[in-house]
Parts: C-alpha cells; sequence; structure tokens
C-alpha cells in the first residue's frame, strides 16, 4: 500500500520528527536518560570485569604458574625453524640457505663463549644445580654455562661452511622445551638420538655425528626457575650434522630425547619428547 | 435459461478460481508489501464470496422442470441418459480438499525458520574444506564433521516438528471418515437402489424418514415430510417439507430438500436438481476451501523473532567476514569466522522448544476438552479479542426444551438446566393435571427401549424434538410416562400435519369409574383456541370470554417474544352417552366434536442455553473478548438466547427496544443510545463495508440472526479489518468457510459436522463454549511463557557470539568452540526452557485485555536489547573471566594472549613461549584451549542457571511467584556426604590392600 515516497517520508520522520522534536523515535532526554543509562551500566560492567580479572591475576604467582599438568612432557623442536619443518638445502643455490644460516648465526648469539662466561656459572656436570630460597623469597637464580664452542662443527665459529649447508652437511640443532621446576632425566644421565623413520629413509639418511658427542644433555641445565628469576637461563642444545644424505630424496627424521621421566610414545601428541623432521639435500 | 444454468454453475467455476488463488497465495503472504499488486483482483474474488446462493428451481413448475433436465417424473432418467449425465457432470461426491502432498510438508519444515541459515552454515562448512583440501590434501576433516553436524541438527528439528504436525494432523484422519450412501432412484420405469455417488441430474429419488438426501432435489410430493436443516442454516427445529413453492430464497422455500441434510419423519419424491459440488452444501465447501488459512498470530510472531536473529546473524555474519578479510586474515579463515557466527547466533533448539511448548498445552487443553488440530493455535485463542459464536449447540443445548408454561391466567418457569432436576412451579393447581395429562397423552414420541439407568435428559427418544421436549418433561415431573399412556389407552389418533396445524388423540381414562372417553389435541395456540369455547382455571372448567382471550394472548405474544415455540393444549371428556364405550371412532371422517373444547393452558418451548454459558460470557467480558453471536435462527430467538447468556447484557437495550420504550419511530432513537445491535441478514446485505466496519466498532453487543455462510465470512473479514483475532465457533457445514477464514477456526466435538471439523483448528469435545475460556487462559499463559523461554534463549546468543569477536579483533586463541556452542543449544538449554513454559501466571490473566496483534510482540525490542545487551554481555563477560582464569593458571596471563592466534594456531610451532618462560607443543596447546572451552562453556552453564531464575517472572520477584523450597535443597546433603565417604573410603582399602577381598570385588 505504501509508495516509495511515502516510505522516504516515513523514514525522515524517523530520522527527525519535528512535531515530537524526537531524533530516531526519541526525544533528546529520552536520549540522554538512555546514553547515561548504558554509561553508567557498561561503566559499571567495566569496573566488574576489572575487577575479577585483577582478583584473580592476584592467585596467580609470579615465578610459577599455579598449574602445570599439560606439560608433564616437555616438546622437541629443531632449528633452524623452517615452514612444516621441512629442511631443505640446495647446495648451489647460496639463497635457499642464507636464511636457515642467518636465524642461526642469531640463535646461536647468546651461546657464545664470552657472553657465557660473562654472565653465567661454571657448573659441575652431571647433577642438578638446584637454587634453594633458602628464606629468601624468589631470589635470582643463576644459569650455568652453555658455550657455542661445545657444538663442535655445528657451532659456526669460523666455518667457511656455513653449518655445512653450502656443503650439502647441514647441521640441525634439537632443543628441549623449558618447563619449570622440571628435574628431566630423573638423576640419571640423558641424550638425544636421530634415526631416519623409515628403512629406507635410515638408508638415505648416511651417516650423522652429534655435539656434544653422544647428544649428551647435561642434568646440570635443570630445573629451569622460570624466565622472570632464571634470567639468563641457556637452554642446552644437541647439534646433528649429516655427513652423507642421498641427495635429492625427501628424508623422514625423527629425533626423541632417551630420558627415564621423558615419554616419547604419546600418540597424539607428535612433540612429546620428540621431533620429527624432512631433511632434503639437492645436488646437481 | 442458458444464461440462468450459467450463472448456477457460475459459483463452482470461482471456486476453482480460489484454490489456484491460495496455492500462489502461500508465496504471496511472504512479500506483503506486494500485496497491493493483487487488490483488484482479491476485490473481484470477494465479490464471488458475496453472491447468494444462486438457484431457481423451486420456482419451476414440474412440467417446466421434466423439460428443463429432460426426465419424467414417473419413468425417471433412462440409464443411458444417466450414464451420459454421469460421465458428463461426474459422480455426485464432494471433491475432497486439496491436500498439500507429505514431502513437500516435510520440505517446508525443512527450509523454515532457522534452517536455511543453518544449511548456509553447513554448506560454508563444506566450502571450507573443499578450499583445505585443495591446498593440502591431508587437511582435518573437523568442517566436515560440522558441517555434517549441522545438517543433522535441521533435519532432526524438521522431523521432529514434521511429526508433531503429523500427530496432530492425525487425530484428525478418525474424523473423516465417510459411510458409502444408498439411493433409492427410478431409472428405466424401475424402482433401484444405486450408490447415491452414481445420482445424476434430472434422477427421481424417493427419500424416507431417517434418509439422509442423498443430493440437492426439488420436491415433487410429500407425505408429513421433515427436514433437519441445521447442518446448513442453524435452525434446530425441524423443518416440514411440502411440494409448493413457498418463498423467493431456495434456502428457505420449503420444496428443496438439500444434500446431506437429513430427512427426520414422512417420505418424499424428489427430482435431482444439483449432484455432487455444485449442490448447495458443495458450493459451500468449495467456498471453505477457496478461504485461504490465515497465519496463525503466533506464526507471524515466530516468523518477526526469526527476522530479527537471522538479521542480527546475517548483518553481523557479513560486517565481521568484511572485518576479517580486511584485517588480512585468509578467505578459509574468514569464511569459518562466518559459520561460527552464524552458529552462535541462531538459537537452534529454539523452535523445538516452541514446538515442545506448543504441544505440551495442546495436550493440557485436550484434557480440558479442546482438541488442537494445528499446534500453533493453542496461543491464537489467548490472543483473540472477538469470538464470533454460532448460537445452536454451542451456546446452547441443542435440544427443545419446555421453558415456560401458561394456565390459570399465569406464567410459570420451568427449569431449562441440563437435568431438569429443580422444577419449582406450582403443580398443586387441577388446571396442571389437566395439562399434564395432555401433555403426556397428546404425545407420539416414546423412550428407545432398554435405558432405564440413563438420565432422563440424556435418554433417546424417537420422536421430533419438540414432542421429546414435552416427553422428558412429563417424564421428570409426572414419572413413567409410558404407564400412564398404557392405562389411558389410545382409541384414535389424528398425528399432526402442516395444515391442520394440531395433533389429536382419544383415550380410554385411566379412572375405572369415568366411562368417558378423553379427547386430547394440542397445537399452534392461536387454532387451538379457535376451537375452545371454555377454559380451565383452577380445575374449573369457564367460559371464554374476552378477559380471558385478552390474557391469552399476552402471554402469547411475551412467551412468542421471548423467541420459544409456543404451544396450546385442550381437552374434552366426551359425553358417555354420546360416545359409549363400543365407540368406533373414525379419523378420516371425524365423527367425534373437534370443537367447542376447554382451553387448558400453553406451553413454550426454547433450545436453552448451556448453564456454563453465561458465566463463560462474563469471563471472556472481563478478559476484553468481544462475544458476538452469528447464527441462522430467528432474530427473536437469538436476541432472547443472547439476552439469557449475557451476550446482551441485561441493562442494555438496541436501537428497537428503546424505540418501544419510549413509543418513537425506530429512525428517531440516537443510536449512540444503544449499546446492542441485532442484525439480520437481510439487513447486513443491502450494508457496505464500511457501514460493516462502524456496526462492529459502535456496538459492544452484537447479534447476527439469519445469516448465510457467506456473510458469516463477511462478518468475520469485518472483525478482521478492526485488526482484531478472531476465533469462530461453530458446528454445521454452513460455518466451515467462516471456520476456516477466522483467525481460529472452533468445531464441535459432538455436534459438529465434518466439514466443519476439518476447516476448524480446534475442536470442542463437549460442545461447551466454557471450555473456549479455559482455551483462553491457556493461550495467554503460553504466550507469556513463551516470551520468557525466548529472552532465556536469547541471552546466551551474545556469549556464544562474543568468543568470536574478539577472536577476529584481538586475536585471543578461541574462546568456545562451535560444537560447544551447539552442545550448549541443543543440549544443556533445552530441558530448562521446556521448563519455563511450565510457569504458572504471574497476575490474572483473565482480567487483562487481550493483546494487540501489532504491538504485542512476542520479541519486542525491549527483550531482544535486555537479553542481548544486558544480561548477555554480563554472561559474555563471566564467561570470558572463566576463560582468563583458565590460561592465566597454566601460563598464559591475559597480556600475552593478545594477538597470539596466528602462532597459537600454527601447528608447527612447537616451542611456544607462556607468559613464565615454559614452552608449549601445539597439542599442549590444544589441550589447554579444549579446557578453555570447557570453562567457558561452564561459565555460561552457571549464568544460565541465574538467567533461567529471573525469567521465571518478568514483573513479580521470584520469592512472590516462589522457588523450590530452599531447606528442601539440604534434606539429601547428608546422604551426598555419605556416597562420598563412602567411596574414598573404598577406595583407601583398595590402594592399601591390593590384590585382597576388597579391590577383587570393589574396584570396577
Amino acid at each position: 500500500k505504501k509508495s516509495c515516497g511515502q516510505v522516504v517520508e516515513e523514514w525522515k520522520e524517523f530520522v527527525w520528527n519535528p512535531r515530537t522534536h524526537q531524533f530516531m523515535g526519541r526525544t533528546g532526554t529520552s536520549w540522554a536518560f538512555i546514553l547515561l543509562f548504558y554509561l553508567v551500566f557498561y561503566g559499571f560492567l567495566t569496573a566488574m570485569f576489572t575487577l575479577t580479572m585483577w582478583v584473580m591475576l592476584q592467585t596467580v604467582s609470579d615465578h610459577t604458574p599455579k598449574y602445570q599438568d599439560r606439560l608433564a612432557t616437555p616438546g622437541l623442536m629443531i632449528r633452524p625453524k623452517t615452514e612444516n619443518l621441512d629442511v631443505i638445502v640446495n647446495v648451489s643455490d647460496s639463497e635457499s640457505w642464507d636464511q636457515h644460516v642467518q636465524k642461526l648465526n642469531k640463535f646461536l648469539e647468546p651461546y657464545n663463549d664470552s657472553i657465557q662466561a660473562q654472565k653465567n656459572d661454571v657448573c659441575r656436570p652431571g647433577r642438578y644445580y638446584e637454587q634453594p630460597d633458602n628464606g629468601v623469597l624468589n631470589y635470582p637464580k643463576r644459569a650455568c654455562q652453555f658455550n657455542r664452542t661445545q657444538l663442535g662443527d655445528c657451532s659456526g665459529i669460523g666455518d667457511p661452511t656455513h653449518y655445512g649447508y653450502s656443503t650439502g652437511q647441514p647441521c640441525v640443532f634439537i632443543k628441549m622445551n623449558r618447563v619449570i621446576n622440571f628435574y628431566a632425566g630423573a638423576n640419571q644421565s640423558m641424550n638425544v638420538t636421530c634415526v631416519g623413520k623409515r628403512d629406507e629413509d635410515a638408508e638415505n639418511l648416511g651417516n650423522f655425528v652429534m655435539f656434544p658427542a653422544n647428544g649428551n644433555i647435561d642434568l646440570m641445565y635443570f630445573p629451569y626457575y622460570g624466565k622472570k628469576f632464571h634470567v639468563n637461563y641457556t637452554q642446552p642444545l644437541v647439534a646433528v650434522k649429516f655427513l652423507n644424505v642421498t641427495p635429492n630424496v625427501e628424508v623422514n627424521v625423527e629425533c626423541r630425547v632417551n630420558a627415564a621421566n621423558i615419554a616419547t610414545d604419546d600418540e597424539r601428541d607428535k612433540f612429546a619428547g620428540r621431533v620429527a623432521f624432512k631433511l632434503r639435500v639437492n645436488k646437481t | 435459461m442458458t444464461k440462468k444454468t450459467l450463472e448456477i454453475y457460475s459459483v463452482e467455476l470461482s471456486g476453482t478460481k480460489d484454490i489456484q488463488q491460495t496455492d500462489k497465495g502461500n508465496g504471496k503472504e511472504k512479500y506483503r508489501g506486494l500485496k497491493n499488486c493483487f487488490e483488484p483482483r482479491k476485490n473481484h474474488y470477494k465479490e464471488e464470496l458475496r453472491k447468494e446462493v444462486d438457484l431457481d428451481d423451486h420456482k419451476l413448475s414440474i412440467k417446466e422442470l421434466e423439460k428443463k433436465y429432460d426426465t419424467n417424473i414417473i419413468t425417471g432418467l433412462s440409464s443411458t441418459q444417466a450414464a451420459e449425465l454421469l460421465a458428463r457432470n461426474g459422480p455426485n461426491a464432494l471433491t475432497p480438499p486439496k491436500e498439500t502432498p507429505e514431502i513437500i510438508k516435510f520440505l517446508k519444515q525443512m527450509v523454515g525458520g532457522f534452517s536455511i541459515l543453518l544449511w548456509i552454515g553447513a554448506i560454508l562448512c563444506w566450502i571450507a574444506y573443499g578450499i583445505q583440501y585443495s591446498m593440502n590434501t591431508s587437511s582435518s576433516l573437523d568442517n566436515v564433521y560440522l558441517g555434517c553436524v549441522l545438517a543433522l541438527v535441521v533435519i532432526l528439528t524438521g522431523i521432529f516438528a514434521y511429526y508433531q504436525e503429523a500427530k496432530s494432523t492425525n487425530i484428525m484422519a478418525t474424523f473423516n471418515k465417510m459411510i458409502p450412501q444408498q439411493a433409492l432412484v427410478i431409472r428405466d420405469s424401475e424402482k433401484m437402489t444405486i450408490p447415491a455417488e452414481e445420482l445424476v441430474v434430472g434422477d427421481i429419488v424417493e427419500i424416507r424418514g431417517g434418509d439422509r438426501i442423498p443430493a440437492d432435489i426439488r420436491l415433487l410430493s410429500v407425505q408429513g415430510c421433515k427436514v433437519d436443516n441445521s447442518s446448513l442454516t442453524g435452525e434446530s427445529e425441524p423443518q416440514p417439507r411440502s411440494s409448493e413453492f413457498t418463498h423467493d430464497s431456495p434456502l428457505e422455500t420449503k420444496n428443496i430438500g438439500f444434500y446431506s441434510t437429513t430427512c427426520l419423519e414422512g417420505t418424499a419424491t424428489g427430482m435431482v436438481i444439483n449432484t455432487g459440488d455444485r449442490t448447495i452444501i458443495g458450493q459451500i465447501a468449495s467456498l471453505a476451501s477457496g478461504v485461504g488459512n490465515e497465519k496463525t498470530p503466533i506464526a507471524i510472531e515466530i516468523q518477526h523473532f526469526v527476522h530479527i536473529v537471522a538479521g542480527v546473524a546475517v548483518s553481523i555474519g557479513i560486517l565481521f567476514f568484511i572485518i576479517a578479510v580486511s584485517l588480512k586474515y585468509q578467505v578459509l579463515d574468514s569464511i569459518i569466522f562466518l559459520i561460527g557466527i552464524i552458529v552462535a547466533n541462531v538459537p537452534e533448539g529454539l523452535l523445538a522448544t516452541v514446538t515442545v511448548t506448543l504441544s505440551l498445552t495442546a495436550k493440557r487443553m485436550a484434557k480440558k476438552n479442546c482438541l488442537v488440530k494445528n499446534l500453533e493455535a493453542v496461543e491464537t485463542l489467548g490472543s483473540t479479542s472477538i469470538i464470533c459464536s454460532d448460537k445452536t449447540g454451542t451456546l446452547t443445548q441443542n435440544r427443545m426444551t419446555v421453558a415456560h408454561l401458561w394456565f390459570d391466567n399465569q406464567i410459570f418457569i420451568a427449569d431449562t438446566s441440563e437435568d431438569h432436576s429443580n422444577q419449582v412451579f406450582d403443580q398443586s393447581s387441577g388446571t396442571w393435571a389437566s395439562l399434564s395429562k395432555i401433555i403426556t397423552l397428546c404425545n407420539r414420541a416414546e423412550f428407545s427401549p432398554g435405558q432405564e439407568s440413563v438420565p432422563i435428559m440424556k435418554r433417546v427418544v424417537v420422536g421430533d424434538a419438540s414432542e421429546t421436549a414435552l416427553l422428558k418433561f412429563s417424564e421428570v415431573i409426572l414419572g413413567d410416562v409410558m404407564e400412564i399412556r398404557k392405562r389411558n389407552h389410545k382409541v384414535a389418533e389424528i398425528p399432526f400435519n402442516s395444515t391442520n396445524k394440531f395433533q389429536l388423540s382419544i383415550h380410554k381414562t385411566d379412572d375405572p369409574n369415568d366411562q368417558r372417553f378423553l379427547l386430547v389435541m394440542k397445537g399452534a395456540p392461536e387454532r387451538i383456541l379457535e376451537k375452545c369455547s371454555t377454559i380451565m382455571v383452577n380445575g374449573q372448567k369457564q367460559p371464554l370470554d374476552k378477559n380471558t382471550a385478552e390474557a391469552f394472548h399476552t402471554a402469547y405474544m411475551e412467551l412468542g417474544g421471548l423467541g420459544e415455540r409456543v404451544l396450546g393444549f385442550c381437552h374434552l371428556y366426551l359425553p358417555a352417552d354420546e360416545f359409549p364405550e363400543t365407540y368406533t371412532f373414525d379419523v378420516d371422517t371425524m365423527n367425534f366434536p373437534t370443537s367447542n373444547l376447554c382451553f387448558v393452558g400453553l406451553l413454550s418451548m426454547i433450545d436453552p442455553p448451556r448453564s456454563t454459558v453465561p458465566d463463560a460470557v462474563t469471563k471472556c467480558r472481563s478478559a476484553g473478548i468481544k462475544v458476538i453471536m452469528v447464527t441462522g435462527d430467528h432474530p427473536i430467538t437469538a436476541k432472547a438466547i443472547a439476552k439469557s447468556v449475557g451476550i446482551i447484557s441485561a441493562n442494555s437495550e438496541t436501537v428497537e427496544d428503546i424505540a418501544k420504550r419510549l413509543h418513537i419511530a425506530v429512525e428517531q432513537v440516537n443510536k449512540r443510545d444503544a449499546k446492542a445491535a441485532v442484525v439480520t441478514g437481510m439487513e447486513l446485505k443491502d450494508m457496505s463495508p464500511e457501514q460493516l466496519d462502524e456496526l462492529l466498532t459502535n456496538y459492544s453487543e452484537i447479534v447476527f440472526a439469519r445469516t448465510s455462510p457467506q456473510q458469516k465470512l463477511i462478518i468475520v473479514e469485518g472483525c478482521q479489518r478492526q485488526n482484531a483475532v478472531v476465533a469462530v465457533t461453530g458446528d454445521g457445514v454452513n460455518d466451515s468457510p467462516a471456520l476456516k477464514k477466522a483467525d481460529i477456526g472452533i468445531a464441535m466435538g459432538i455436534a459438529g459436522s465434518d466439514a466443519a471439523k476439518n476447516a476448524a483448528d480446534m475442536i470442542l469435545l463437549d460442545d461447551n463454549f466454557a471450555s473456549i475460556v479455559t482455551g483462553v487462559e491457556e493461550g495467554r499463559l503460553i504466550f507469556d511463557n513463551l516470551k520468557k523461554t525466548i529472552a532465556y534463549t536469547l541471552t546466551k546468543n551474545i556469549a556464544e557470539l562474543c568468543p568470536f569477536l574478539i577472536y577476529i579483533i584481538v586475536g585471543l586463541p578461541l574462546p568456545i568452540g562451535t560444537i560447544t556452542i551447539l552442545f550448549i543449544d541443543l543440549g544443556t538449554d533445552i530441558i530448562p526452557s521446556i521448563a519455563l513454559a511450565y510457569e504458572k501466571a504471574e497476575s490474572d490473566i483473565m482480567n487483562r485485555k487481550p493483546r494487540h496483534k501489532k504491538k504485542d510482540r512476542l520479541v519486542n525490542q525491549q527483550l531482544a536489547i535486555y537479553s542481548y545487551l544486558h544480561i548477555g554481555l554480563m554472561q559474555a563477560v563471566g564467561a570470558f573471566v572463566a576463560y582468563f582464569t583458565v590460561y592465566a593458571q597454566e601460563g598464559f596471563k591475559p597480556s600475552i594472549l593478545i594477538n597470539i592466534r596466528v602462532e597459537w594456531e600454527d601447528s608447527n610451532v612447537n616451542d611456544l613461549e607462556d607468559s613464565y618462560g615454559q614452552q608449549w607443543t601445539w597439542y599442549q596447546r590444544k589441550y589447554l584451549e579444549w579446557m578453555g572451552y570447557t570453562a567457558f562453556f561452564v561459565g555460561i552453564m552457571v549464568q544460565q542457571i541465574a538467567d533461567l531464575i529471573i525469567r521465571k517472572t518478568r514483573r513479580n520477584s521470584i520469592f512472590q511467584q516462589g522457588l523450590f523450597r530452599p531447606q528442601y535443597w539440604f534434606v539429601a546433603v547428608p546422604f551426598a556426604i555419605l556416597i562420598w565417604v563412602y567411596d574414598e573410603v573404598r577406595k583407601l582399602f583398595i590402594r592399601l590392600y591390593p590384590g585382597s577381598w576388597w579391590d577383587k570385588n570393589m574396584y570396577y
């Protein structure tokens, strides 16, 4: 029944009704009241939210999380960090691995012997470096040295092969996730081992050497006390140098940590105590 | 002649046109704005409806008829002619109303309401998977599953709604059975019995008492035939038939018998003039099927609500899709956001909840004798503002009952309640003794045998309505009537016929000393008075002088004015010397006196109102519902009944009443003074729609009398023009178009015809108007409670929606997953929202006005804003606090969560650092995310409990409304503690003594 003009007219009247002085169906006072109401209402709601959040955060400690039930098994991860965890090296194409090298240089910088010597203690290997608070609340913790030189051929120091990337013998660094107050290895020595996932992978993988020798991770790097109080904590690394990977073939490598208190057989979490990655060295 | 015939068929033609129109009408209702385009056609269609029944065969002589239908009244049609006509005109049966195929009904459920949105969601899921698959063939099937779940939700709710609908339709299927009918017909000069379906125009049929008339017939010869036209015209009295043309209107004339009416007594021969859909009944039936089903108010409300929610969902969805794309999210992600927003916004369980709620109420109403055919009609009754009630059977008991007596110059009132138990008039007078004797003896009606244990008023009687009334009346007062008749042996009898207008019988008396015969007579009062020379007063014979005659006339007019049917009674003791015991009476020669009799009294009968009706009408009044009577019966009767049930209240007058009181002409009366109006069909015919509107608005108490089916329809339309929600009650075929047109049609379960039941939305199993009041109450309650249910359900939508919005904008880990949302909507929220349907009324809902169809919406702005922006936001905030708590206590403080989304969801990042420097693998994070879902879910759940409690009332305090008393919550607490302690002990022993007897038996 309504024509187009009437609809427009009704809209106009809705937006501003000169008879009743209503703007969008409300008078000035009505708008004032409604705005005031929502200002107060949402102001109160925001205050309530802030208050409850503040109360909640009071219950959360600064140096250890309240619960760690999800972190029973630390995960393993590799460096260089690549997309889809594929380490692909085109020997002839320096650009393909240069970014990896840059990342690794940056990653290993804090491990330089000079920095380590300056900031961290020399600890006794083979035992945990425990630092109880001894009555002083949240006493700052010291960290143990992990020198870059410990990584041997993979340290990259004065290395013309760029961690082996330019020669098709790449280094891959393996590190274990930090978990606060986790005593990895349960007082027994632990190490990282790598294998080809399937038989053909094992064949294609060829030989590799690990630094520190045998892929050992020393107990002295544990426990971790959290980033706030364990400021210069240096995460132990294991470097794997693959010496003669069959070129132009994708090799599935799986590395796992062998420790008494780290299960590596979680069906759903593929990174619990282990890490799988693809390695491909392209040579022409 | 051909022109005339065409006109007769024209109604039928427009009938099919109407059907086509309603088919398109379904689509049309969706586009209300376009309606004006159809206006001219619609007007035309209304004109067609207004057309009165067009038939002129009753005016023709037999010769003309024979010529017109090419038949012969002695020999009938030849079988070849009949076969030809049958082939041409089709069988003599009503075309059953066109039914929507089941599959269409089913598919409609699948695409109605929110289903479309959910289908879109499901399809988006599959598209998202398609994109994922094209990028990475090993992508997870999560989206496929979600799509399937959404599709399943739609299909299941669709099946559920279909099942509910089918269940209520099935109730009706039982009413639809038709008994095959036979007809006695003359063909090829031979009488034969054929199925009534094979009758054709021109057939000569014979009818006997008890038969259903097999087609519209023009009566050719009649012997004492009476028909029950109540299903067609609403007249409760049997109508005498004759072969003479008595009235211009085919409905009034006596020489036409209508299809599907019943011949009560006598015999008749007639010529078939119309068969099947062309009969009057057929035309009404096609009129009914031509009237489109109005959308129920609740359906409109739900549609309105669906529009609001769908509008919000689509606009937020699209807005955030655009935001997501402009925030450089991938299209795939944006699609997934869109799905989340749609799923969060659509209350998946709500429509099912509404259906359950309505069917619960329907069940409750069925217990109170209101059978609801169409679930949505449950609420319609609650919003009803005008009830157009049929008189016969609904307001009245549908049986003639003695209402008044006049003897000894006095009017006595008889009890007309359902059981007649309380007859208080003076029975000591000698006149009553004589009168009661006449009533008992001059009566051919008899109780069917074997009903001794049945209450008198419920017994089945063989005989016509007024004789039945008299029989039951005398049985109640005098006791065993059959015994009295046996003692007063009947020696001669002249049954009632329309020319004599009296009934007479002669009896031996039960007094052994009195050898005289007693002649008793009853009939039309003026005829009886003519035959009398004396009158009995206080048991004494007195000469009938002018004064007594005057008194008689006053009484007669007064009773007639009450709309009652008056009978006069007289008797004469025949002198023993002239009429000895051996005298043979001959009823043909009338060898006995039929004049100079002694007048005894008058007795008037009416179809009395049901005793519960006046109270129900009052309740309707206080509930703001206008009750209008629409009947086919005479205005005087209609007005009398309307007055006695309160449709016209005691102190209101019609224009005519005022004129009579002031002794002025009707035209001089100020129309504003009159509150009530009695309008006849003839007056209505001349009214323009504007005049009708004026009538309906100006008078609060209206009675329409002598209305035709078409006019009922016009009245209903007139009421609907006033923005009223109209309920129509009726039982006859004549009511079915109006029943269908009404917002809610209410048919009578006992007296109702199949056509009426088919057209109605609701059936009153006890035929009692008072049940409607119960229905109104339930309907209003369910509207209030649905409001609460919807408010409850809508609230959590915001709490479900906010996580997605925050997730998109702030980049937190997703606080709640789509499946979890479905779990709330279809799991935990369903039962509480159904429970709200059982909430009792907050105030006296029968004391307020019916809701305004356009103003009092089910979901109004206030409800939406309060649910969404007040309670909903609080809920969202609360749930977010729960979510942040879980993350903070596990290591991720709120500050670090901002914009963490991309790394968080990258399955290649397995050393993501938290606020404490710990590193998380992807799966560990995922697990934490699920904990977050649970926290958010529980957060919503806990607040929904509070929401449920607040929704119990809208105005009253919860403490006024009453909760389950708090102390009862603690009664079982000791046992709860016992269970806990016992189980701890069990577990302790299992740990302490592994492998022991205890361990073997108790460890599971």
